[in-house]
């Protein structure tokens, strides 16, 4: 992938460094002391974090029986694995899926293409109030989603938008304050020579963005692609207020309605969860490079 | 050239995003605000109205259930058509708020008793008077249940179902303990009797408790309405009821139980009940236990060899009443809805004998309406029948608009009790006065 851009690459992302450093050979037979703590700490850390995932994957597979059982079982007794069959066909989870799908693509394509060109200008067109503008943009991420809920469902409604896919659509592309923010930090650090190389052989700004900023910024850009995917995903509060025809719901509706208001069917909301999860562990272990190189991005953007 | 190129690829990219964007435009624009006319090719009604339903009844159980009666509904006359929609317990009333605040609401919701009064107050949902003053269908409804759709004397709602707590006890356990499984307790002091014959001890352990008045679905609030001649926190006019005598002796008496079986006990056994098969009565663990008439399913589902029998909660003593607590669901029509009049046919149709009828029977649940739950079919189910002739002591509080949230207040004192930090009367009065307080604040 990188290597159209290769000689770029390597000057450009600063993270890249930092990445060989896990690679350094430790195959010396001796770990300090320190080291092996670290290491159990660790690992002790990781199977905290394992064990809810262990514990809905061991749910789902139970019984109703079995799990109102005291004490609680950690491995099943039996294997129901028809739990998860049940579960995709007690609500049009097909529809669900594909309608889930449609809203991330939107808002993967939206957030990278649309924040990417917002960044591009925070980040080398200089003009007026640009410093001005940059901080009200920043301003916006201070206030918080729930004060803008209800008027920004008002202003859908006087559209005639809600009960379509619109209010869930346009948003994502009308630009983030936290992703322009994070894309600009990602620009700011392409060496100037580059694009005023360009600027003197005549390429425009437009032609400066799409041919050499974006592929520079893949890491980048990938990591805002699964956040984007991943919020659009696990939405559950905009699909809720803004659709009203259940032809149009998304998975995390769907999964909701095994959790009744008397009692809940754990066995299937929790095959349920198992099935929704899936897609962004894939992606994950897929991605894994650029999800970590994003946070590297979050964390490393003082200066 | 190459610029116009891209430029060109990215116009052509954008067209392509807006006619999909265009694509995934549902058909029916239902909510829009634009109501669609004549949709289907039925040309027989030119005002053929659709109305929007929403419920949180998404479940494989009721879910059939209420499509049924919708069904029922849209083929009985063909005027009206109801478009049903399934929103999550709780999320619901959160989308009920946002689409009232911009003026698309559903039609018809089904909403809680406990604050119809708030919503009217806020301006959220619609008089019924006039429907009422043309329709008056007041006298098929329990007048208890009633009094809860009721701000300053008019109706913002249909009462639609409800529910009461009954004393579920063990007969196996009764005849083991020399008990007659037909004389359940009547009184609270018969309870103290029965509950010590039933206690079986293994060294200093319990295996089995006879009763504890706090576990099951019976708190501290429903004991207090109880113990004090059915009244709740608030009497007429709002005006404070906490401290009084039958209320602090009440508190006494819950508090007797805990000293007896130990806090320690009590806090070990709770933390054991689970649900389903691992629920305390339905495990033996408990031989007398107070739930809700629909905890009989569960029974049915998970403890099918358990012989139970049930009975009215025990009054306090011979003649101050079984006052049993409930709540329940309303149907009401939300403020700004576009079809109000149709609305009310079909809140008309589902508090009515027929759909009220068929709640009941599939459900087993505690329906408004009174001629559709004293229905005979229903009633040959033993506790059902039981918890129907229990409703005429169930009390269903609506709380003073004032004093909303006060139960945030009461509880750290009830609980202050049970770790022995204050005594029933300091608490009481603790309560009272932090809750007036908070209705001085709010006035």
């Amino acid at each position: 992938m990188n290597r159209s851009a290769a000689p770029a690459t390597g000057k450009s992302s600063g993270g890249a460094p930092k990445i060989d450093a896990y690679s350094v050979p430790v195959g010396k037979r001796r770990r300090s002391p320190r080291e092996v703590l670290v290491f159990v700490l660790l690992s002790a850390g990781s199977l905290l974090f394992l064990l809810p995932l262990w514990w809905m994957i061991s749910t789902s597979l139970k019984s109703p029986q079995e799990i109102a059982q005291y004490p609680p079982t950690f491995i099943p007794k039996e294997f129901h694995f028809e739990n998860y069959v049940h579960t995709w066909h007690a609500a049009p989870f097909t529809l669900y899926a594909f309608n889930t799908l449609m809203l991330a693509f939107f808002a993967v394509v939206g957030n990278v293409l649309v924040n990417s060109f917002i960044a591009y200008g925070f980040a080398r067109i200089s003009f007026r109030g640009k410093k001005f503008w940059f901080s009200v943009l920043l301003a916006t991420m201070m206030i918080p989603g729930f004060v803008t809920l209800i008027p920004q469902y008002v202003l859908f409604s006087k559209l005639h938008l809600v009960g379509t896919y619109y209010p869930l659509i346009i948003p994502q592309f009308l630009g983030s304050a936290f992703y322009i923010f994070m894309l600009r930090q990602f620009y700011m650090g392409i060496p100037k020579e580059l694009t005023e190389a360009a600027k003197i052989d005549g390429a425009n700004h437009l032609y400066i963005w799409a041919r050499i900023v974006i592929p520079l910024s893949k890491p980048a850009l990938a990591a805002i692609a699964i956040f984007a995917f991943n919020g659009a995903w696990n939405d559950f509060l905009g699909p809720l207020l803004y659709v009203n025809d259940e032809v149009l719901y998304t998975l995390q509706i769907g999964l909701q309605s095994f959790r009744g208001s008397v009692q809940t069917q754990w066995n299937y909301l929790m095959a349920g969860s198992v099935i929704v999860l899936l897609p962004v562990i894939v992606l994950f272990f897929l991605f894994q490079k650029y999800f970590i190189e994003g946070m590297n991005l979050t964390a490393g953007t003082k200066g | 050239m190459k610029p116009k190129r891209l430029s060109y690829l990215l116009g052509l990219a954008a067209l392509s995003l807006v006619l999909l964007l265009a694509a995934c435009t549902p058909e029916s624009r239902s909510s829009s605000g634009a109501p669609k006319a004549a949709s289907g090719g039925n040309e027989s009604t030119a005002e053929k109205v659709t109305i929007d339903f929403w419920t949180f009844w998404g479940s494989e159980t009721r879910r059939p259930i209420i499509e049924k009666i919708i069904e029922d509904f849209n083929n009985s006359q063909d005027r009206i058509t109801v478009k049903h929609t399934y929103l999550p317990f709780g999320d619901i009333w959160t989308k009920n708020l946002a689409s009232i605040a911009a003026g698309n609401p559903a039609d018809v919701i089904i909403n809680d008793y406990a604050d119809v009064n708030l919503r009217a107050s806020k301006n959220q949902n619609t008089d019924l008077s006039e429907y009422l003053s043309k329709d008056d269908i007041e006298k098929q409804f329990y007048p208890e249940l009633w009094k809860n759709v009721l701000y300053e004397d008019k109706a913002y709602a249909l009462p639609f179902n409800t529910d009461t707590r009954l004393l579920y006890y063990n007969k196996a356990a009764f005849r083991e303990a020399g008990l007659d499984p037909k004389q359940p307790p009547q009184t609270w002091k018969q309870l103290e009797e029965y509950a010590q014959k039933l206690d079986k001890k293994n060294g200093s352990t319990y295996e089995r408790v006879g009763f504890y008045p706090l576990w099951g679905d019976f708190g501290v609030d429903s004991w207090l309405i109880n113990g004090d001649g059915g009244n709740g926190y608030f009497g007429e006019n709002d005006q404070l009821a906490f401290d009084t005598p039958g209320k602090i002796s009440t508190l006494e008496w819950l508090k007797s139980w805990q000293d007896r079986l130990g806090r320690q006990t009590v806090d070990a056994m709770k933390a054991d009940f689970g649900s389903g098969v691992s629920d305390p009565f339905i495990s033996g663990k408990v031989a007398m236990y107070i739930q809700t008439g629909t905890y009989n399913t569960q029974i049915e589902e998970f403890g099918k060899d358990l012989e139970i029998g049930v009975a009215p909660i025990p009054e306090r003593e011979e003649g101050s009443g079984h006052w049993s607590s409930g709540g329940g669901f309303v149907v009401e029509i939300p403020k700004g809805a576009k079809h109000p009049d149709e609305a009310w046919e079909f809140m008309k149709y589902l508090t009515g004998v027929d759909a009220q009828k068929y709640w009941a029977l599939k459900n087993f649940d505690n329906v408004a309406n009174i001629e559709a739950a004293e229905d005979p079919e229903a009633n040959k189910n033993a506790v059902y029948k039981a918890s129907v002739e229990n409703l005429a002591d169930t009390k269903v509080f609506q709380v003073p608009l004032s004093a909303s949230g006060y139960k945030d207040l009461i509880n750290p004192h009830t609980d202050a009790v049970f770790l022995g930090k204050e005594t029933p009367e300091q608490a009481l009065q603790g309560a009272e006065k932090d809750v007036q307080a908070l209705m001085a604040k709010s006035k």
